[in-house]
Formats: C-alpha cells, structure tokens, sequence
C-alpha cells in the first residue's frame, strides 16, 4: 500500500503540473480561436466569479448530514448499490469512522472527483468564455472544462472528473457529463456509481448571489432510476483563492500526532 | 497565568463551527473544555491548521494539548490567516476532547486576551 500511495502521489504531482499548463494554453487558444461557436458572453447568463458552497455530507436532498445512509427514502438503490454503502466505512456520517476509514480520497489521497469536489465548504472559481467554462477548485487545485455547444466524444475517456459538454437553454446551463471513474464517491457518506454514471446538471444563478447546481444522476447499475440533487453557492467578492493540497505526507504528520498512528513511511521533514 | 477549567459541559447537540478532518469518531461532541491557555505553536498547513497550547493547573503543572482546527481555506473563510496566532499568545479556548483522552482536542472557538473571538 505504500508503494501505491507513493506512486499516486507521484502520479498526482504530475497530473496536478500537466493541468496548469493545459488550463493555461486551453485559454490561450479559446481566446484566439477565429471559429466562436458560442454567443458571445454578453448574450449568455454570467456564471463567473469565485462561489462557495455549505459543508454537507450527503447528496440525498432528505439526508445531507447522512444520518440515514441507505435508508434516506429518495435515492432509488439497487442491491449492488445497496451492498456497496453497507460495506463502506465512511469518515462522516452517524457511523462515521476516521482511523479506518475506506474513503478513496482520504485513504489513498484519490481526486474527489465530480460532484464530489463542490461539496467541500471550500471555494470554486468559474472562469467564463464563448466556447469553454472552466471551473477551478481550491480543494487540490482541481479543474473541469464544460465544452459548449459540442458532442461527446466518440469514445469518452474515463477521468476522475468525466467529460462535459453544455449548453444554454434560456437562463440556465445545461451541461452533460459522463465518462466517470468509477472509484469515486458522489458525496462524503459513499454513494456509489459505476463507469456508466450520466450527470445532468442545470446551472442557474438565481440570484446576484447565488448560483444554484441541479443535479440528476443517472446509472442503471447502481439506481433503479435517476435521482435528483442539488448544490447552493454564494458570490464571494474579495478575489481570494487559496489551496488546501491533501497529500499522504501531510495525511501520515497528522495521524501520527492526532491518533498517535505510527507511519506507514518516514514522514516528509519539516524545513 | 492561572490555569483554570471554565468548564465541561455536556451538550445536547453541538454544531460545528469548523469542519475537522476527524469528526465524532475522534472527538467527544457532547463535552466541551474550556480553558486559559498559552499558544506554543501554531502550525498553518494541510490537511487541518494545528494549534499546540499549554495550559497550568492550580498547582502550577503544565499539560500541553494539540488541537485541531479546520483546513487554511475554511479558517480563511473565518477571517483567520497564518499569522493569526503566535507563539505566547494567551487566550480563553473552548474545544470538543479526543475520544480516547489524551491531550488532544477539536477546537471549536478561542478568544485572545484583547477580546477578539476566532
């Protein structure tokens, strides 16, 4: 285990470089691009600036403190569903348990991925253009691109953030994404989802204030039919972004003088 | 300073002001301590801000605690920032303990000797 956790972190370093500079030359090229299929920014609701969400640990619209996982009513399982929430053991929640924790992010220092990387009480920033919108998370310093006004690809890479195509329908965003690792959980409690995962999101700004997420979930495998979720932001104006990079060398510092654990590999001095 | 406990109390419900990186697995959310302590350390950094405090009983022993507080971005958020305590600082602190005992805690609000509540 901890060669792998080495190796991801390796792997994540790596992945974290190589989305700066994609981020940065993406820009650089929607910004030249001669073809603008999108309206121009100024026709189409503006979405951007920097918003920050609540601490929830649950998805279910009933159930977001996850008091009743597996049994909130409004999330339609199926057994394979039913059977994986029984078997996780997640670090927030009534049952909740840290040291021994099964959660992927907190246990191997996976990417949240997507929805889960917006429910951290922690800021995103949606940086708008005709043709892309990208939203940028403090949380690991992680990003997703929405194409606009595009199809899938042919054959969709699986990702830890899948791949989202949008457009607008009025005042709202209407983005679709699939392509999912299937290792992630939606949510802090563990609700699952398969490779099969489809997401539909309606982005709407509500408010000057507010920016407002639906979701929709939709994976035969693990619900019995789609299921509804929603996400809330508010405007936060002061241009702050700061970082909150979760590593197993910081991870190993902080259960070794919290839980008294022992470290599995020699903790990374401080300087 | 005189170290003293301003209280244990046992509550019905505790909200959090903090999210923590450990939650009721590790911490005691239906006791609260609350005590004068000097900051020995404060320690800005991932995945949750650490605060280390001595405190003196009435007979002028030291017991040095760890607390954990939430991670940079949400303490930011909570108008903290890195220099917001130094080494020596005295102030009144209020925190959930560790589950297992032991001189660690969850804090969940402190105020300085000037007043200012973080």
């Amino acid at each position: 285990m901890v060669e792998r956790c080495g190796e991801r972190l390796k792997m994540r370093n790596r992945l974290c470089w190589s989305a700066v500079w994609s981020l940065g030359i993406l820009g650089f090229i929607s910004g030249c691009s001669a073809k603008n299929a999108g309206k121009p920014i100024s026709q189409v609701p503006d979405l951007s600036g920097i918003w920050l969400g609540k601490a929830i640990q649950s998805l279910s619209p009933s159930d977001p403190t996850a008091q009743k996982p597996g049994a909130e009513g409004d999330i339609p399982y199926t057994p394979w569903a039913i059977a994986r929430m029984k078997a996780e053991r997640p670090a927030t929640g009534r049952n909740q348990t840290f040291a021994n924790t099964t959660d992927p992010a907190l246990k191997y220092a996976d990417p949240d991925g997507y929805p889960r990387a917006s429910i951290h009480p922690m800021r995103f920033k949606i940086v708008q253009t005709p043709d892309y919108i990208y939203q940028i998370w403090e949380y690991n310093k992680s990003w997703r691109q929405i194409a606009l006004n595009r199809p899938h690809s042919e054959v969709p890479d699986i990702s830890w953030f899948g791949e989202s195509v949008g457009k607008w329908e009025g005042d709202t965003l209407v983005v679709d994404s699939v392509g999912f690792n299937d290792s992630t959980w939606l949510d802090p409690i563990g609700h699952p989802h398969t490779e099969d995962l489809h997401i539909i999101e309606r982005i709407r700004r509500v408010d000057p204030e507010t920016l407002v997420f639906n979701f929709t979930f939709d994976d035969p495998k693990a619900y019995t039919k789609p299921w509804d979720g929603q996400l809330a932001f508010k405007l936060k104006t002061d241009g702050i972004m700061t970082e909150t990079i979760y590593t197993i060398s910081d991870e190993l510092r902080f259960r070794q003088r919290f839980l008294n654990e022992k470290p599995t590999i020699p903790i990374r001095p401080s300087h | 300073m005189k170290g003293k406990v301003f209280a244990l109390g046992v509550l019905l419900t505790a909200i959090p002001l903090f999210a923590h990186h450990g939650g009721t697995s590790l911490y005691d959310m239906s006791k609260e301590v609350t005590l004068e302590a000097t900051v020995t350390e404060f320690i800005w950094t991932n995945p949750h801000v650490e605060i280390g405090l001595d405190t003196k009983d009435d007979k002028g022993k030291v017991r040095h605690w760890i607390l954990e507080a939430s991670s940079p971005p949400v303490m930011v958020n909570r108008g903290w920032n890195r220099k917001s305590l130094q080494p020596g600082d005295v102030m009144k602190v209020t925190f959930n303990p560790a589950q297992r005992g032991g001189s660690v805690g969850r804090l969940i609000k402190l105020i300085k000797a000037d007043g200012k509540e973080l």
